[in-house]
């Protein structure tokens, strides 16, 4: 149960700076978009219309101008917030000296009646007493960047800014007025009362003002589509709440018109508060294609694997044989990063939108897209002739390519190196394209390449990539540094998963790169200033490289710490500050809850062998 | 003018329009494969599909050359500028309207702006000038019409 301090205003006093600490966010979302909901009761962030937009709500990145929309008690109130049992509906309980309410929210699905095409529903419900509410709606298109008008429209409250606009409909909710950025209302909850504050909205077309008895009809349908999708999944094995929470988050993360999943649903909150360390996240990484099928596969999504497959084959051929790290949620090569003038969270700046590491080179993501074939030809999934094709002369790519120095699986923005991750994920493509073509999925004419290659390239990592003084792969060849992401090559295959150098590694990386249960990613330079936070998907890494190597003992001890570290309803940051516990990067993070969800079920299989 | 030399136009447009975007595609210009939209509309089966895409693209162009050819009847000339103009016009409107918005709706697998959480979408929808298949697309699509209107309007001339 969070507890938050109490204050007569809007504004909780944890906030500094008008900015919430960012373990203080929930997430709710319908598959197209993400809001970012604050534990007193504030949306602080929401693209519009699709995840990958500018945001009509950016508080988040500007506190004072980049827009919220807030329902609160007027009065001191303490806070307990949870998800509705299978359902990413977040509950949010208020309690007063002079009673309690419960806030609901949600995105609503589209359902059988005619609807906006986004919809924010926010439903107050009296519980016990009276309580006194304000809600406070002040949108800010195109990042707070676009002029937003308020009007209204045959007497709804209405914001609009070019070809976007948003309806106010509140029902119960006290008299909608506005001022001169803001449209709100007062009211009072009484036991039983229920009030409604939809926001309804509008991408190049018309406005649909929907009535009180639609909200209730989409929002019913919401809450048994959600349970419907959660009850289909099979998962039985420890961690069981944390493992379908994480499902759901990987369901937010899903952008439904496509299948691609987003890496996070926001941009630029800072891995060092007031650093530079500041990236857009709401890009689908090949990178993180391997654990997404493997999470999706595991957790019986075979229609969401089937989506993300076809996805990462058809959004990899503008740029074929070459892969991009990252791609945009449609499926487009270009995400030009800029900045936007704009604050940032607690004055982290620059404040960054598109991704300049889209076009580096990044060697691992080789290694990621043919395990993501295999696993998913594996499963059963239908690879046809083309893509067989195809993803042979990727493998004959990786021939000629895993020499080169690159950016590595961390995008350093330092000169180019021979990172021993990225030389595994090269043994890795190498390695699957030749099983695949055993499998005869794969054109054979080139098997006997594709093994002397690999061969080539393990033993440049066994000769280059470890050192004997530090008793673990390195960072780079030749190098002394360790890195955490070596371990990935446990756990995608890379031999000899009980050898000596393997269980020396990962006691290296432990001692060296972590803190308690936390991880750094990494020592040595990176070409960026400042620090940074733990890695939670590197702890994730460790518990299970700990099961790989037969050690279940130690890995589920630290599991058992690990599944801790998320905040009140379930979500991970990237980062986590192991001094202070503090979230940082960008949330809620995909490749931090695949992390779970892969170390859980590999913990449970390699216990029960 | 004759019926039939608007019906060979229309498959070796067809064939000449499927080429380019073919060509196109290889040459990394575009994502964009019609035959392969068209066909999963049918099935999942991504080999089949193509085989049934292709074929229903080339009854879809042979049906379109009657319109041009009404089109031609009612203006009394077929001049291969003017098949390029109708050309350009069919190309504009398949991609801000026939492939943008009507194929989304009608194809059951892939997704719409509208797509939510209860639906998996196996083909990502085109988006405005099919620019989510690449930047280029709608540069590509429109010249491959264009080839189109011309070809069919030069097999009306020549059957003169």
């Amino acid at each position: 149960m969070a507890i938050i301090a109490l204050h007569p205003t809007l504004e909780s006093s944890r906030r500094s700076d008008g900015y919430a600490p960012l373990a203080a966010y929930a997430v709710i979302g319908d598959g197209r978009t993400v809001a970012v909901v604050a534990d007193d009761g504030s949306i602080d962030w929401l693209a519009w219309p699709d995840l990958d937009s500018p945001s009509v709500f950016g508080a988040l990145l500007d506190s004072e101008d980049g827009g919220q929309c807030t329902v609160a008690p007027t009065v001191p109130f303490r806070v307990r917030r949870r998800y509705l049992p299978g359902t990413t509906v977040l509950e949010t309980t208020f309690s007063t000296a002079t009673g309690t309410a419960r806030l609901l929210d949600a995105m609503s699905m589209y359902g059988p009646v005619l609807g906006p095409s986004r919809e924010l529903q926010r439903r107050v419900e009296g519980v016990s007493g009276r309580v006194p509410m304000q809600w406070v709606v002040r949108p800010r298109f195109g990042s707070g960047q676009r002029p937003t008008r308020l009007g209204r429209r045959a007497g709804i409250p209405v914001a609009t800014a070019g070809g976007d606009a948003v309806a106010v409909r509140a029902f119960e909710a006290g008299t909608a007025r506005i001022d001169e950025d803001r449209i709100w209302g007062t009211f009072e909850t009484a036991p039983r009362s229920s009030a409604v504050i939809a926001l309804c909205g509008s991408h190049q077309e018309p406005l649909v003002f929907p009535t009180r008895q639609d909200l209730d009809l989409r929002f019913t349908h919401t809450l048994a589509s959600w349970r419907s999708w959660l009850d289909n999944r099979s998962y039985a094995g420890p961690w069981r709440t944390a493992v379908m929470g994480s499902a759901l988050v990987l369901k937010l993360l899903v952008f439904a018109p496509s299948g691609a999943v987003a890496a996070a649903a926001t941009t630029s909150l800072p891995e060092q508060v007031g650093g530079e360390r500041n990236w857009d996240y709401r890009f689908c990484w090949v990178r993180d294609a391997a654990f997404t099928m493997s999470a999706l596969l595991r957790l019986g999504c075979a229609a969401e694997a089937e989506a993300f497959f076809w996805w990462l084959v058809q959004a990899t051929q503008l740029t074929h044989p070459r892969l991009q790290p990252l791609y945009r949620l449609d499926g487009g090569a270009h995400a030009r990063e800029r900045t936007l003038p704009v604050p940032g969270y607690r004055g982290s700046r620059p404040v960054r939108v598109g991704n300049a590491a889209a076009l580096q080179l990044q060697l691992d993501t080789y290694g990621e897209l043919l395990q993501t074939a295999w696993l998913y030809a594996e499963a059963g999934g239908c690879i046809d002739r083309d893509i067989g094709h195809r993803l042979a002369e990727i493998a004959d790519l990786v021939c000629r390519l895993w020499r080169q120095p690159d950016a590595g699986i961390w995008e350093v923005r330092s000169s180019p190196a021979h990172f021993t991750h990225s030389k595994m994920m090269c043994w890795l493509a190498l390695d699957r394209a030749v099983r695949l073509a055993d499998h005869g999925v794969l054109p054979g004419r080139h098997r006997a390449r594709w093994a002397e290659q690999a061969a080539a390239c393990r033993d440049f990592i066994e000769t280059r990539c470890y050192s004997t003084t530090r008793a673990s792969y390195t960072r780079t060849a030749d190098g002394e540094e360790l890195d955490a992401s070596v371990l990935l090559g446990l756990l995608f295959g890379y031999p000899d998963p009980h050898g000596p150098r393997w269980r020396a590694t990962v006691d290296s990386v432990r001692r060296e790169l972590g803190h308690g249960p936390y991880l750094y990613r990494y020592t040595g330079q990176d070409g960026l200033s400042g620090s940074e936070g733990a890695f939670l998907a590197c702890s994730f890494w460790l518990a299970e490289a700990l099961a790989r190597i037969g050690r279940t003992d130690e890995a589920t001890d630290l599991m058992d710490q690990l599944v801790l570290l998320a905040n009140d309803v379930g979500i991970y940051a990237e980062e986590i500050d192991p001094d202070s516990g503090a979230f940082l990067g960008n949330l809620p993070q995909a490749l931090s809850h695949l992390a779970l969800i892969s170390a859980a079920t590999a913990i449970s299989q390699e216990a029960h062998r | 003018m004759s019926i039939w030399a608007a019906l060979a136009g229309g498959f070796a447009g067809t064939l000449v329009l499927t080429t380019v975007l073919r060509a196109s595609t290889e040459l990394h210009l575009t994502r964009m494969d019609l035959p392969f939209l068209l066909g999963t509309a049918v099935t999942a089966d991504r080999t089949r599909a193509k085989a049934i895409g292709y074929a229903v693209h080339f009854v879809l162009g042979i049906v379109f050359a009657l319109g041009y050819y009404a089109l031609f009847l009612a203006l009394g000339r077929h001049d291969w500028w003017l098949g390029a103009v109708f050309g350009a016009a069919h190309g504009v409107f398949a991609g801000t309207v026939l492939v943008n918005v009507l194929l989304p709706l009608v194809h059951p697998r892939m997704g719409t702006p509208l797509s939510d959480a209860t639906t998996v979408a196996l083909l990502e929808p085109p988006g405005f000038l099919a620019r989510n298949y690449g930047p280029r697309t709608a540069s590509v699509g429109l010249a491959a019409h264009i080839l189109y209107g011309t070809i069919v309007a030069v097999f009306l001339t020549l059957a003169r």
